[in-house]
């Protein structure tokens, strides 16, 4: 597995200055550079919206900071939870007046250090509220959805409750519409091949040449099942019976759907799979509204795929379509 | 006996020495349940603290509070946090304290293992570094030395890896697919017995 890189020490920080370089509107910002903030900074009287996770992902969660969607992110090293410091910079930096949301995929170190952070600004008087990023179906079953992890349905929550931000609703109503919009979230995703990561020798998992693995998490976190490569169709297929099996509480006749390269999947790969998902949500009598297909939210040179549903009802769809803009996501 | 700055910080640059042969070994453990970083993590985070000049802190607190703030700049992972956290909580625990003694270890371990599951909400018998933890403070209670501290820390170790490689993970990535974890040691777990081993391998006489 060979990688465009020089020192695996200067991974995170190498890409970040190619990030702020390639694009003007992302600056970096914080403890040891490692919040990238809207380089026109803070919107005073708006809701600020922070996330943060760990490197490896692109474009989530660094590339969605932008106009309509999270204020700053704080990022870790490479599948590592962000420092505190970082969580600390990353939460004054988006704040505006009216409080802060922090808005994030669930999973241990990222928890730990924005609730730390959390605790460090209570003196400084910065209203923070929490949602996490809970969209992963492989990862708990549906009465245990809170431990589920956060994945590529995570960029949905960012759009609505972005977009409530920009309407200048309060730090509550933007933290309602954040919940609700990863209430409505649903993904899987599916492994042909894994990633290494810069400092390791070895890759994160081993799978064998003609092996896939469904359910796997963006870290390579064990699925539900490994067997046999299979056609994209009935790969497809399996996807969408186990979403359509998993359906939020007021679900309509509505969704977006995303169906989100793992960073190594060519896009063809991905129009093949959408093709499948879309006629077997217009055969559920499910209407398909702006779908996405590319790479959203990525393990670094993983190959696979997942596939998200987003549960319209009207007050989300309105968010959906509302102006946003970042590098990689451009609503008008 | 004293516990002494000295010791910890011979301590700590003894666990730097063993990440340089640890690393990838803790990463190829990852790997199987995880996503194969521990070992880079852990040689960041303990690289850091031994760059953090332990052995200048005026205090035990202070050295704790040194070796705190060094971890929790290197890495937001969920065991480096924790790590670091639980040393913070030493710190402020010992702020106090006019010296502190090897009998007080197991009582500091036991605060420290308390406040990594009351942050990371995992339970003792979830097979993570915290069952090896309470396996050290529990062994460790009634030594007077290092080098009571020391044997007894390392039958621990021993001990408790062996205990719970059968059993399954309840927390972490692990627990998603427990029923593969059984058999396999637990990487954070497996990281805390190594360093314990490297960390109380020969007695610190030195005070």
């Amino acid at each position: 597995m060979k990688k465009l890189i020089n020192d695996p020490a200067h991974y995170v920080d190498e890409a970040l200055d190619g990030l702020t370089l390639a694009f003007p509107s992302l600056a970096r910002d914080g403890a040891a550079g490692r919040v990238i903030r809207r380089a026109e900074g803070v919107t005073s009287g708006k809701v600020g919206i922070a996330s943060g996770g760990g490197f490896g992902h692109l474009p989530l969660f660094t590339g969605y900071v932008g106009r309509g969607l999270i204020d700053t992110c704080s990022i870790g090293n490479v599948f590592e939870g962000p420092n505190i410091d970082s969580c600390v910079d990353a939460i004054r930096l988006a704040d505006g007046g009216r409080g802060v949301l922090r808005l994030y995929g669930n999973y241990g170190g990222d928890r730990m250090n924005f609730d730390m952070a959390g605790e460090v600004l209570e003196d400084e008087g910065i209203r923070c509220t929490t949602v996490l990023g809970t969209d992963d179906i492989a990862s708990g079953g549906p009465d245990e959805i809170g431990r589920r992890r956060g994945v590529a349905g995570l960029i949905y929550a960012y759009k609505a409750a972005g977009a409530s931000a920009d309407r200048g609703a309060d730090l509550e109503e933007v933290t309602r519409v954040a919940a609700k919009a990863v209430a409505a979230t649903r993904t899987i995703g599916v492994g042909l091949a894994p990633c290494r990561l810069p400092s390791a020798a070895k890759p994160s998992f081993e799978l064998a040449e003609d092996e896939i693995e469904m359910g796997i998490g963006i870290h390579g976190e064990p699925g539900i099942w490994r067997d046999r490569l299979r056609p994209a169709d009935a790969i497809a297929d399996e996807m969408v019976d186990r979403l359509l099996a998993d359906l939020p509480a007021h679900a309509g006749s509505e969704v977006s759907v995303l169906v989100n390269g793992l960073g190594a999947t060519p896009l063809e790969e991905l129009f093949i799979l959408y093709r499948r998902v879309r006629k077997r949500l217009d055969d559920a009598r499910l209407n398909v509204f702006q779908p996405l297909v590319g790479n959203y939210v990525t393990s670094m040179e993983m190959q696979g795929a997942s596939v998200s549903l987003f549960h319209l009802d009207e007050e989300l769809k309105t968010l959906l379509c509302a102006p946003a803009e970042c590098p990689f996501w451009r609503v008008s | 006996m004293e516990l002494t700055v000295f010791q910890i910080a011979e301590g700590v640059s003894r666990a730097a020495r063993a990440m340089a042969g640890l690393e990838q070994e803790l990463n190829a453990a990852d790997a199987k349940l995880g996503d194969g970083d521990t070992g880079s993590m852990l040689a960041r985070v303990i690289g850091a603290m031994a760059a953090s000049e332990p052995q200048a802190a005026g205090s035990v607190s202070d050295v704790f509070g040194r070796l705190a703030r060094a971890g929790m700049s290197a890495t937001g992972s969920s065991l480096g946090t924790l790590f670091a956290s639980s040393l913070l909580g030493l710190s402020k625990q010992t702020r106090e304290w006019e010296r502190v003694d090897w009998e007080d270890l197991s009582s500091l371990l036991a605060a420290a293992r308390d406040g990594m599951m009351a942050r990371g909400n995992a339970k003792l018998g979830d097979k993570t570094v915290l069952d090896a933890l309470d396996a050290v403070a529990a062994a460790v209670a009634g030594e007077v030395d290092a080098e009571g501290a020391a044997r007894a820390a390392r039958e621990a170790v021993d001990r408790v890896i062996l205990e719970f490689r059968g059993r399954p993970c309840r927390m972490g990535r692990a627990k998603f697919f427990a029923e593969k974890s059984v058999g396999l040691d637990d990487p954070g777990m497996l990281a805390f017995v190594a360093l314990t081993k490297a960390v109380a391998e020969l007695p610190q006489n030195a005070t």
